[in-house]
């Protein structure tokens, strides 16, 4: 028997399992559901995370002024990576005010990556409606940066760049009005795209793993004798886990990653909706 | 029509990976003329990969939704 025929009916199911389901509530989600789903339930786990080492770090580093420990000074150094590169390099004097903006949500995206990469868990940011949520925020927060700066008018006017003749200006504005909508898409799918296709492709090769085995623990059980087929087939599975470890090193990467350039785009649009040309 | 949809994918996925080693290949080359803007650099490369890789995305969900 070929272990590869049962992988269609287990990547199904796979991906049935890392579709929205409520934990709590009603069993089918729909828009108006009171229910809970796994994703959201993740979340929350996250934030309580998240809130317990903002806590302790607050209660750690105010016992001393110079900071004491391997937490207060990791947790510090993470904090200034994050104002350093993500802030200070970017932004121009006025990074103090979107300090707490950029840095609430990099650590917020940070804490549901990281809750979603171990074993058993759900990413928070592993579904649309998450990260099309901090999507509007992030945009919401930079059109508003805009037309604080330049005004409304000033700030629609912004959108097209100085010094192009009369009729092709307008095809630019339209153009970069266009771009501007398409930032709230790609924010939200290039987040949810990583999460979802990264735990897909580490369950499918979990799977293989496991169905590769199969044959052998059912010589075993069958007491059987051993046949070089299913010893062969038990050596793949060793070669599927060790690809899977490194997928995983991948995804822990991918998760940090991300993170960062959610964080450094609403960034850079600040900074595009606050600059002067 | 899912095959197609996994082909499409393909194709797409060849102008994005086409700009991520463009972008990968700029940035070690000028990291290796110019080692000391090494931080910068890096982040001037995760944001242009990004950009490119969000065409890629959009051709995932593209081959997921139409079936």
């Amino acid at each position: 028997m070929n272990p590869l025929d049962g992988l269609n009916d287990a990547v199904d199911e796979l991906i049935d399992s890392f579709l929205t389901h409520n934990v709590i509530g009603p069993a089918e989600v729909t828009q108006v559901s009171p229910g809970l789903t796994q994703y959201v339930f993740w979340m929350f786990v996250a934030i309580v995370l998240l809130l317990v080492v903002v806590f302790t770090f607050r209660k750690k580093q105010a016992a001393s002024l110079v900071p004491h420990g391997f937490f207060v000074n990791a947790v510090e150094s993470l904090i200034e990576f994050a104002r350093d590169d993500l802030c200070k390099s970017i932004l121009p004097d006025t990074w103090k005010k979107h300090f707490p903006f950029i840095f609430a949500i990099f650590f917020f995206i940070l804490a549901n990556n990281i809750v979603g990469i171990i074993p058993g868990c759900h990413p928070g940011t592993g579904t649309i409606g998450v990260t099309a949520a901090l999507a509007c925020y992030s945009f919401v927060y930079f059109i508003v940066v805009g037309c604080r700066s330049k005004g409304v008018w000033g700030y629609v006017k912004s959108l097209a760049p100085k010094g192009v003749v009369f009729p092709l200006n307008v095809l630019v504005w339209v153009i970069e009005v266009f771009s501007t909508f398409l930032r709230l898409i790609t924010l939200a799918v290039r987040l949810f795209c990583n999460m979802f296709a990264g735990h897909v492709v580490m369950g499918t090769f979990a799977i293989l793993a496991s169905l590769f085995f199969d044959p052998l623990m059912q010589a075993l059980s069958n007491g059987a004798a051993l046949t070089a087929g299913a010893v062969g087939d038990a050596g793949a599975s060793v070669l599927w886990v060790l690809v899977l470890i490194i997928i995983y090193l991948v995804e822990i990467l991918v998760a940090v990653i991300q993170a960062y350039v959610f964080a450094l785009l609403t960034a850079v649009y600040i900074q595009t909706a606050e600059s002067e040309e | 029509m899912g095959a197609l949809g996994v082909i499409g994918y393909g194709l797409g996925v060849i102008g994005a990976s086409i700009g991520i080693g463009l972008a990968a290949y700029g940035a070690t080359t000028s990291m290796a003329r110019q080692p000391e803007v090494q931080a910068r650099l890096f982040t001037v490369f995760i944001l242009g990969s990004a950009f490119v890789e969000a065409l890629a995305l959009i051709g995932f969900v593209v081959a997921l939704i139409v079936k």
